[in-house]
């Protein structure tokens, strides 16, 4: 026999044909139902902006690698195009192309390269992109046009109280970003990765079963239509392209199959808070991106235990001969051994899992004791300083005040006043006091009234209103407004207030294209929501003022 | 019902090649190597010298301890030398060489066909352990330690690990086919070493012939059932096998025996049969030649101390150029330089390959797939333990239960990235291992 070239090396010595580069091609195949609606849907502006960050995201990864890190090249992987074609996905149709090709060059270079590239980076580098641009550009990154016409998100308009057609959110015909919209394409994409089994569906199961559990309960205190209101939200909002297709992110998602579920509670409650409780109506990039950071931790306590951990030499034994006689008939009657495996885990974890639910609670007590310490130190300081909040308020609505006199401190006659404004249509508001204004010359010049809307994009929203004896609105001021910034905060502007001043006996509109009549004001841009509210509210002030004052009216 | 564990994987299985041919009958021609290092334990100590005429089946060399194997010669000729030759291990032992003169002059060989009722525990173990047996799955341990825990009356259970999971592998299956009578008397010859013991014959499904002809002969057997496990790999390996038909588990530094359990290789089983029942020593076993470079893939029962390159050859030889050679099976095998190494008590494959699977590919960053996680059979985290390998985190690896890992081969065959994690983890086990030693 001649000499034989032979190759050595360790057992084993065959290996699987998927490779990374076949497991992200999955996944950019999986996007391709999303990424073609989201073209079909927002026309050629979508398609040159997908193909924009996908080059960004390429080359900044290409030309960071070669001149930076002279290092071979990775991106034949396609996690680079992967990262790229997320990101766009995640993008508003209309946004200018250079801020995406600024978001994918911030993915890849300080989110992936930065802390070593593929593999790891600590967080997911589209969405935390995402959040990037969302904070620096947050006006074009939060405008959606649907049909030519600027308009708010699904979730906007139900966040708002408004309705919203499921059926056109589960097909797509939405605002929103390009890859988000529709749930049936982002649908297929995620049976394609689960047949592929790319991914597992524990994730994405547990995070939206999780979602879907605290809006149903929500909903139920609200009194909304729980089936219709869950559905909407599952719908909505990027839920579906972030369940399946970037909570399940490999590198930033827990590799051990109990992290994997406590990885999908955090994203579903982190959600759930987020969007309701927020002032963003969507929520799922923070919450995975926050999520993301948990990672270590999770994956720290949920380390597998090793094939026998517990076993025992002499108790194990001792405890499988009083079972053998039973074992045998067991055999005989064909009992799985799937289900013998789960009563010895069972046995096995029980010790360790009332270990932990334990330090849970004694961790969860503790905090609580110190909040309720907290709380009771500073509850003095706190009443002082909403005091004086008020006061400034006043002084800021009502010029030259000597005394301000409350009509009634009593909580009844408040909610009873409350009760005539709602009738009158004013149904979001209520009203919380109503003062009676003497001026430095000791004569009775107007009311001080403060009401709140629920109404507004983040919550509720508290307004001082002064108005004089002749009805005129003299000052508006906030108690408490946390609209988004740079839009619905911008009803804190004198220029946007003004416009109320020196009227009344009207009842106020907005107007989006320019405030023509007298009782018309100009909608503060990309916060319609918030103009709406703001305007109902002092709306609903100048009624209690007349209701009380000019009774008959 | 299926009988099986968690974690494991699907690789190509390859047994079509030879499983349902006859096995070939190879008388060697060349010189017989006998490594006096065939089993787990202290190396045999030789009883024969250069110039000495040996005979098939003559002892030449004895166990020197409790834990070790008697080593019989397999033909009939003249000890040449008694000096160190490379093995399948990869390192020089310790041999006897032995020219063969091709007439297989025998010892003779005397049968014992008294009823299993009247044979003693201590005929049956000096049988064995005259017999030189060993366990031919692969790791060696000498069976007549094996039969002799602390605590014989802790064991209920003998296992025959006829799973034969290997990817290539046939030669368990051919035994079981051609012999399965003998195989199960050596398996009721073990049972009757322990009161109240039950037999179970564990086969993968992927060998439904061999199922059905031991059910068939064992229709109301009392003592052995024969169950059929899911195809998969490693559904053979020790502590996986035990807990898929037992429901017990044993981890690292737990012996099958504290859970009342002993198991055995097929070949074990026969060869046991045949040492108590025949009198013969373990001279010869089946080995599956295998691959796609080999001209006729096939089984050769063949007897110890053959040389490899003899072996390639009764099988037809190369058909085409070999890109690797393993010793064993794809998955834990090793892959060897040479063909130039003797069969020895545990060879139970030589598989030659075109292709190298393995350099065909570059390892690149771990992109935390999981999927290593998923397979491992030990329930560990292979990824995690590469990690703290390659920071050489001994004591993260210990506490990462670094030594559950069987080195099976699962996390490598899946890991997508190509990263070599059974290398990284073995050898750190091995380094750990060696360190307790001192």
């Amino acid at each position: 026999m001649e000499e034989l070239n032979l190759k050595v090396s360790a057992s084993p010595h065959v290996r699987d044909k998927d490779t990374t580069s076949d497991i992200m091609f999955d996944v950019i195949l999986a996007l391709v139902p999303a990424t073609a609606f989201g073209v079909y849907q927002f026309g050629s502006k979508a398609a040159i902006l997908i193909l924009a960050c996908i080059l960004g995201a390429v080359l900044s990864e290409y030309l960071y690698q070669k001149f930076i890190m002279h290092k071979k090249s990775t991106i034949g992987d396609f996690s680079a195009a992967l990262t790229g074609l997320l990101l766009a996905l995640n993008l508003p149709p209309t946004l200018p192309v250079w801020m995406g090709v600024l978001g994918s060059v911030f993915a890849i270079i300080v989110v992936k390269q930065l802390f070593g590239g593929l593999g790891q980076n600590f967080m997911n580098p589209a969405l935390a992109a995402r959040c990037f641009l969302l904070l620096s550009f947050t006006k074009p990154m939060t405008t959606f046009v649907y049909d030519g016409v600027t308009s708010a998100t699904p979730l906007a308009v139900l966040k708002a109280g408004g309705e919203v057609s499921l059926q056109n959110m589960f097909m797509g015909y939405t605002g929103g970003t390009i890859g988000e919209v529709s749930t049936a394409a982002l649908l297929i994409g995620a049976i394609y990765l689960l047949i592929r089994k790319v991914i597992s569906p524990k994730i994405p199961l547990i995070y939206i079963g999780t979602f879907a559990a605290c809006i149903a309960i929500y909903a139920a205190t609200k009194n909304y239509d729980v089936l219709d209101f869950t559905l909407a939200h599952l719908c909505g909002g990027g839920l579906m392209l972030g369940a399946w297709f970037m909570a399940t992110d490999y590198v930033t998602s827990p590799i051990t199959s109990k992290g994997k579920i406590i990885f999908g509670i955090i994203l579903g409650l982190l959600t759930f808070v987020l969007r309701i409780f927020g002032s963003s109506a969507e929520g799922v990039s923070y919450a995975i991106i926050i999520s993301n950071l948990f990672v270590p931790l999770i994956e720290k306590v949920t380390v597998p235990k090793g094939f026998g951990a517990g076993a025992d030499i002499s108790k194990e034994h001792k405890k499988e001969k009083k079972d053998s006689k039973k074992a045998s008939d067991k055999e005989e009657s064909k009992v799985e051994a799937e289900e013998d495996k789960e009563e010895v885990k069972a046995k096995m974890d029980g010790k360790g899992i009332a270990k932990a639910i334990a330090a849970i609670f004694v961790i969860t007590a503790v905090m609580g004791a110190a909040l309720g310490l907290v709380y009771s130190i500073t509850k003095k300081p706190i009443e002082e300083a909403n005091l004086k909040a008020k006061e400034a308020a006043y002084a800021e609505v009502f010029p030259n005040i000597k005394e301000v006199i409350p009509i009634s401190e009593d909580e009844n006659f408040y909610k009873e006043i409350t009760a005539v404004v709602q009738n009158a249509g004013y149904e979001s508001v209520t009203v919380d006091e109503v003062n009676l204004v003497a001026n430095t010359d000791g004569n009775l010049n107007g009311a001080i009234i403060i009401v709140t809307t629920s109404d507004g994009y983040a919550g509720d929203i508290q307004l001082v209103v002064g108005i004089d004896m002749e009805c005129n609105i003299k000052g508006i001021s906030f108690l408490s407004i946390s609209e988004t910034v740079g839009l619905g905060m911008e009803a804190q502007n004198e220029e946007f207030l003004s416009q109320f001043y020196g009227k009344g006996f009207v009842e106020f509109e907005y107007s989006k294209s320019g405030a023509v009549d007298e009782n018309e004001v100009d909608a503060l841009s990309g916060a319609t929501i918030t103009t709406s509210a703001v305007v109902e509210a002092v709306n609903a002030a100048i009624y209690t003022f007349l209701t009380m004052f000019y009774k008959g009216v | 019902m299926k009988f099986t564990f968690k974690g494991g994987i699907h690789p190509f299985e390859g047994k079509e090649l030879t499983m349902d041919k006859d096995v070939i009958e190879y008388m060697p021609k060349g010189d017989m190597v006998y490594p006096l290092s065939q089993h787990i334990g202290a190396p045999a100590t030789a009883l024969v010298k250069k110039g000495d005429r040996v005979l098939v089946g003559q002892l030449i060399a004895e166990a020197s301890g409790f834990v070790s194997a008697n080593i019989h010669s397999s033909v009939s000729g003249t000890v040449k030398a008694v000096e160190p030759r490379l093995t399948s291990s990869g390192s020089k032992v310790n041999s006897i060489i032995v020219e063969n003169d091709g007439l297989f002059e025998s010892v003779e060989f005397i049968p014992n066909a008294k009823p299993i009722e009247e044979l003693t525990k201590e005929e049956i173990l000096d049988a064995i352990k005259k017999a030189g047996i060993v366990g031919m799955g692969g790791a060696g341990f000498p069976t007549h330690v094996k039969l002799s825990p602390k605590e014989p009356d802790k064991i209920d259970t003998i296992i025959v690990n006829a799973s034969e999971c290997e990817p290539y592998l046939t030669s368990d299956y051919r035994r079981l086919m051609d012999e399965a009578d003998k195989v199960i008397e050596g398996l009721r010859l073990v049972i009757s070493m322990f009161e109240g013991a039950k037999g179970i014959i564990a086969v993968e499904d992927n060998k439904p012939k061999a199922i059905k002809l031991l059910k068939d002969k064992l229709v109301g057997d009392k003592d052995i059932v024969v169950n059929s496990m899911k195809t998969k790999y490693p559904e053979g390996a020790e502590r996986q096998l035990i807990y898929a038909n037992t429901g017990r588990y044993i981890n690292s530094k737990m012996l099958p025996a504290d859970v009342g359990c002993i198991v055995h290789n097929v070949d074990t089983v026969y060869a046991i049969c045949e040492a108590v029942r025949e009198g013969r020593p373990l001279i010869d076993r089946l080995v599956t030649v295998s691959g796609d470079a080999v001209e006729n893939p096939c089984n050769i029962n063949t007897r110890m101390g053959t040389n490899y390159k003899e072996l390639v050859e009764a099988a037809g030889g190369f058909k085409n150029d070999p890109e690797k050679i393993i010793a064993g099976g794809p998955m834990m095998g090793k892959a060897i330089y040479t063909l130039d190494i003797p069969a020895t008590k545990s060879s139970s494959a030589i598989l030659c390959m075109t292709k190298d699977e393995v350099s065909e590919y570059e390892p690149s960053n771990c992109i935390r797939c999981g999927r290593c996680i998923d397979v491992c059979p030990g329930r560990v985290m292979p990824s995690t333990l590469m990690d703290l390998v390659e920071r050489n985190d001994i004591d993260g690896f210990l506490k990462y239960n670094g030594m559950e890992c069987c080195e099976c081969g699962c996390c490598s065959y899946v890991c997508p990235a190509k990263r070599h994690l059974t290398q990284a983890i073995a050898g750190t086990r091995k380094e750990v291992l060696a360190s307790r030693k001192k």
